[in-house]
């Protein structure tokens, strides 16, 4: 995905290079329960940075935070330099730059594949409507999906279901995409297939951060791991070395969990 | 993992996997069995009804052939209208009265639906709206506009006729309890759908009528068609203004000529209406229900 | 056996009813003849309710029938009527006892919850096959009841009288006058009770209503400010009958009172007390 591949018509293409997320102090809380208690982050163009920690640490709130999906309670959010969370941010727009793929798919029930994926390219990118069948018919292509383009969702598999999510938002071409544990739902079988799509997007320069239980993974695929405990990144760093030689105590314990399950 | 919103596993209803099977095991022996066995409770209820001492003239008041036959041709001369020509005022009436309702009852639940300070007093104003029509019985309502909007006088508005008022009532009246069905519709769409559309960078409104509501409507087909069918023979009350529809021609039929098997009469022709009205209703939930469930992720 | 005997008097009864037909009141039969054989004590067996003879009428009662909507009165011409039958029977005043019956119940098949019913009920034969009538107590003719100042109240040619909306109560010989002898070809609203036909004239949304000529002529006078009885159709030979169960052999010592009744002129008297027709009304053709 070229980064001049603007998302639209009108919408301008954000610089190749640099910066592309800055979270600066976020904190997020439902209620009386603190979710995210100042998360600190930078993302550069092109960078795959992992997501790692226990369940309830907050790696699915803060993707849905960086989606504009949940209003933030304090903090900021940036994009290639631009603010995105204050008044008068238009989030229809922003949500066009950054894509989010969810553990449970959410394909829309009552439409085939093919409408599943240019329904958004059709009302938000305002494609013409062949060109968007076309350009989806591409992507199907692409992941081995074309022969399903009739069907509907429930008479997928999982994995099959989960790469036309990733499709799905693909079809908008967002300069970041966001996986929030895609791949947890799966049977194991199927989860090999979509982590090799996500592998082809990393290849292919695609800046993301993608939440994770698969160690194997993202000690492949990351250039960097975060590990999130209590709604703060405890700590970060090249797989190389958060994998091996983790610094803090939590860390150490939640691999030492992981490696005793033989999940890595 | 499936995302059919909580259906049964196809299979866990019986092995045919055509739906719930009404037999319980035992193949024919047991058919035999409860065949015989309604057959006979059937044929008990007949043979009371045909049997009892005021049979005759029960059957000869109210299922008359002769009377059923005039009662359906009509013959003003004599004083009575037919009433298969007046049950074509019912299906015109609910034909209009369905489709406005179908628009009013979304807009009623998307307006409660709302958020935001903005839409407060016209989120009050639609609940107090459903309160009171589920409340006051449509027959009044009926007769509140059909007696009471000719009698203010308005241009154009008081000079409309019976039926024009009937509609207005049934629409007022339905819209509360269909805007219900859609608002449970609504709410039954699960909140990742809303969440996946407005991820994609769609507005409310294009995720609202693209994902939700196709999705909502589908989700209360049984209801809504429920509540047509219904609709099709509250359209018998409008009778009390003064339009002859059928069940009113079957009135004056039988109040003139002294025999009630016009009402039978009408009786037959509400049902032709209805029953393929519901059979399709059967079908349209079951292709639907097969649509969702088959194949789904193992 | 019973019913056989019934039936062959309510043909009786019905045979004489038309050989009596629309006649005015003649001074035929001897009043007293079986004077003992009709009075109270002999008819108790055929009583709906022994000691007391239970007549029975709609609600609301209207005049010139009954005056503020209470028969027990005496007040009206058929509660007069009632009262008047009732003494010729040999009951006392306080013998009489009133029970309600909607009109389009009154006959309805089967056993009746009064001895008779009075209510401007018109005599046809289909009514008859379910209930018994007594001779006549009043002939009757229609009349066209309209608002001042509308069409119809100048133009009423047959043929100008096709084109009008009309409205009427469901089940009268009132409605059934319109639909076959003024043949309009709009089809005339039809409503549950009078009340309703007079509301619908009054919020215009019927041209004109028919009713009997004593009704129209209280309707346009007292009761519908505005109102007006535009004319009178000639009579059909409809009479109002007192109206029985099917079968009632109550209903023979009832007509020798009503016989009676005609030839000592207490009918006479009573129709021109209450039912007079001050104005005088052009009769047009339907």
């Amino acid at each position: 995905m070229s980064a001049i591949d603007a998302a639209g018509p009108g919408t301008p293409a954000p610089p190749a290079e640099g910066e592309a997320v800055r979270i600066e102090g976020l904190r997020k809380s439902f209620g009386a329960n603190e979710v995210l208690r100042g998360i600190d982050l930078s993302i550069a163009t092109h960078e795959v940075v992992c997501l790692i920690g226990a369940s309830g640490s907050g790696k699915s709130t803060l993707l849905r935070c960086l989606n504009l999906l949940e209003p933030i309670d304090a903090g900021r959010i940036s994009l290639w330099g631009q603010q995105i969370t204050g008044a008068g941010v238009d989030q229809n727009l922003v949500r066009r730059y950054v894509g989010i793929v969810f553990q449970s798919f959410n394909l829309f029930p009552h439409m085939s594949v093919l409408r599943n994926v240019t329904l958004a390219p059709i009302k938000a990118r305002k494609v013409p409507r062949a060109q968007a069948e076309e350009e989806a018919r591409a992507l199907l292509r692409r992941f081995g999906l074309l022969d399903k383009e009739a069907d509907y969702p429930d008479r997928l598999s999982g994995g099959q279901q989960q790469r036309v999510a990733i499709v799905r938002a693909l079809a908008m071409r967002p300069q970041i995409m966001l996986l929030d544990e895609v791949t947890s739902a799966l049977d194991p079988e199927l989860v090999a297939e979509v982590l090799d799509v996500i592998r082809e997007l990393a290849a292919n320069g695609m800046t993301m951060l993608i939440a994770t239980h698969e160690m194997g993974f993202a000690r492949d695929i990351a250039s960097r791991v975060c590990f999130l405990a209590d709604g703060a990144i405890v700590e970060q760093g090249p797989p190389s070395a958060l994998f091996t030689e983790p610094k803090d105590e939590r860390t150490q314990k939640f691999l030492r969990r992981i490696v005793e399950a033989g999940r890595l | 993992m499936s995302l059919g919103v909580g259906g049964p596993a196809p299979g866990s209803f019986g092995t045919t996997g055509r739906g719930p099977r009404l037999l319980s095991g035992g193949g024919r022996r047991a058919t035999a069995i409860s065949t015989v066995s309604t057959l006979v409770v059937l044929g008990a209820l007949v043979a009371v009804f045909l049997l009892a001492p005021g049979s005759a003239q029960v059957r000869h008041t109210f299922f008359n052939p002769t009377d059923m036959w005039q009662a359906l041709r009509g013959d003003p001369k004599k004083g009575y209208y037919s009433v298969g020509a007046a049950i074509w005022l019912n299906i015109r009436m609910f034909l209009a009265a369905e489709v406005l309702i179908l628009i009013v009852a979304l807009a009623i639940a998307l307006v409660r639906l709302s958020t935001g300070p903005v839409a407060f007093p016209f989120r009050v104003l639609s609940m107090i709206y459903v309160d009171f029509f589920r409340g006051v019985p449509l027959l009044l309502v009926i007769l509140a506009i059909g007696f009471g909007v000719p009698a203010l006088r308005l241009p154009f508005v008081s000079a409309q006729s019976a039926a024009v008022y009937g509609v207005a009532a049934l629409v007022l009246s339905y819209s509360a309890y269909v805007s219900e069905v859609y608002r449970a519709g609504l709410n039954s769409v699960h909140q990742s759908q809303v969440a996946a559309a407005r991820s994609l960078g769609l507005s409310q409104a294009t995720a609202l009528r693209h994902v939700i509501l196709p999705q909502a409507v589908r989700n209360v087909i049984p209801p809504l068609l429920n509540d047509f069918i219904s609709l099709q023979k509250d359209t018998a009350l409008v009778g009390v203004l003064g339009a002859i529809e059928a069940n009113e021609a079957a009135q004056i039929y039988s109040s003139t000529v002294f025999n009630y098997s016009s009402y039978a009469v009408a009786a037959v022709l509400f049902l032709l209406l209805t029953i393929p009205l519901a059979r399709f209703t059967d079908r349209v939930i079951d292709r639907d229900r097969r649509r969702r469930l088959a194949g789904s992720a193992p | 056996m019973r019913r056989i005997l019934s039936t062959v008097a309510a043909v009786a009864v019905s045979a004489g009813i038309v050989a009596c037909g629309s006649s005015a009141p003649s001074g035929t039969g001897s009043p007293a003849s079986g004077a003992g054989s009709c009075s109270s004590a002999s008819v108790q067996k055929d009583l709906y309710k022994k000691g007391q003879l239970t007549v029975a009428t709609d609600s609301p009662a209207y005049p010139p029938w009954f005056e503020n909507n209470k028969p027990s009165n005496g007040k009206g011409f058929e509660s007069a009527v009632a009262y008047a039958i009732a003494k010729q029977l040999g009951f006392k005043t306080s013998q009489v006892a009133w029970a309600y019956e909607p009109f389009d119940a009154s006959y309805a098949p089967g056993p009746k919850k009064f001895d008779f019913d009075i209510n401007e009920i018109s005599y046809t034969p289909q009514r008859a096959t379910a209930v018994t009538f007594s001779e006549s107590y009043y002939d009757v003719s229609q009349s066209l009841v309209a608002l001042k100042n509308t069409p119809i109240v100048s133009k009423h040619t047959p043929a100008e009288l096709k084109t009008y909306v009309y409205g009427d109560q469901v089940g009268t010989t009132s409605l059934s006058f319109i639909t076959s002898q003024i043949q309009p070809t709009a089809q005339p609203k039809v409503f549950q009770t009078l009340n309703d036909v007079k509301s619908a004239l009054q919020t215009h949304q019927i041209a004109a209503f028919v009713t009997d000529t004593p009704t129209a002529q209280y309707i346009s006078s007292s009761e519908i400010p505005g109102s007006i009885m535009v004319a009178q159709f000639p009579s059909t030979g409809e009479h109002y009958g007192l109206l029985f169960s099917l079968g009632n052999p109550l209903v023979t010592c009832v007509n020798k009172a009503i016989t009676a009744l005609k030839a000592n002129g207490t009918l006479a008297a009573l129709q021109k007390r209450y039912l007079q027709i001050y104005l005088s009304v052009p009769t047009i053709k339907p």
